[in-house]
């Protein structure tokens, strides 16, 4: 039996989680799972302790996630996510994240780092966008098999857009240290 | 996660990394995606009148694995026949690759890019009779 993060942090099975009372019933929860706590207890009662405290751990790590929180709704409601149950995306889809990689990786290759914010900016408005149907989605209680199969592209959407922004940082990361090493050497305390 | 010294070797010097003119009647394009991690691949052949893949190229954004994959499927079927590139299968990558378990899909997608290519192609082909 796979651990339910929304069982384990009380949490109710909707997408659009606030993260910040989330947050707050992690640290309680893991305040009192403490080991210092249980100093006292027997071994069985200390490992339960550790055990579930590790649970609550992972259960906030996957919730603050978009898209882990998303896989762990699908799973909650008893619908497998993963590699080879999920639909391929549909062409037209696949022609425009092609189309932004390749408009990305020239931006790169230019040293144009408006031209790659901007695109990651477009970017995140549509991962929004998606996030913004996968509330809607599951804001209704638990929604019947083949609303969960309409939603289920969505997961891999967010998947495309995520390696797309992950690529953003990467990009603004190399030019922030491109920047300093110049600064370095422009005031001439390099080694 | 360690990768083989021949993913290493694709992934820094990917062979055939390139376009062709998708609107090019003998040039086909297979487009493919793998929602379960973000990956993106696009596959093109050229086929001469005799039905051999005279070029191929593909433009890969993903991990390492899925680069190595797919710059090794474009080298294999260069100067195959249609139906030999058709033949390729996973597989063969995963052991020209030592592909670890978790990256198989990456060998998949490839396989996925060349039949897409192909169908195209063929799409294309019929549309002109």
């Amino acid at each position: 039996m796979t651990m339910d993060p929304f069982a384990t942090l009380g949490a109710p099975r909707r997408f659009d989680l606030d993260l910040a009372v989330l947050e707050k019933t992690h640290r309680e929860l893991s305040r009192a799972l403490h080991p210092d706590k249980f100093a006292q207890a027997g071994a069985s009662e200390r490992r339960a302790a550790l055990e579930k405290a590790a649970n609550v751990n992972e259960a906030w790590r996957i919730l603050r996630d978009p898209i882990r929180r998303a896989e762990a709704l699908f799973r909650a409601l008893g619908f497998a996510v993963g590699e080879t149950n999920e639909p391929k995306a549909s062409p037209a889809f696949l022609m425009e994240v092609m189309e932004e990689r390749e408009a990305l990786a020239e931006a790169r290759a230019a040293k144009d780092l408006g031209k790659v914010q901007k695109l990651g900016g477009a970017i995140s408005v549509r991962a929004k966008a998606v996030e913004g149907k996968l509330t809607a989605g599951f804001s209704g209680g638990a929604p019947p098999k083949d609303e969960l199969e309409k939603l289920l592209p969505l997961l891999g959407e967010l998947r495309f857009y995520r390696r797309f922004l992950d690529e953003v940082e990467a990009i603004e990361e190399e030019a922030r240290e491109a920047e300093e090493a110049l600064a370095q050497n422009g005031t001439g305390v390099s080694p | 996660m360690a990768y083989s010294d021949k993913v290493i070797d694709h992934a820094e010097n990917p062979r055939n990394v390139g376009t062709l003119d998708k609107d090019d009647p003998s040039v086909g394009t297979g487009l493919v995606g793998a929602p379960a991690c973000g990956d993106v691949m696009r596959l093109q052949i050229k086929v001469s009148d005799d039905g051999v893949i005279e070029d191929a190229k593909f433009k890969t954004f993903g991990c390492g694995s899925a680069i190595a994959s797919s710059s090794l499927a474009t080298e294999w079927i260069k100067g195959k026949k249609v139906e030999e590139a058709e033949a390729l299968k996973n597989v063969d990558i995963v052991n020209e690759l030592n592909l670890p378990p978790v990256k198989i899909h990456c060998s998949v997608l490839a396989e996925d890019a060349i039949k897409s290519a192909i169908a195209d192609y063929r799409a294309k082909q019929a549309a002109k009779r």
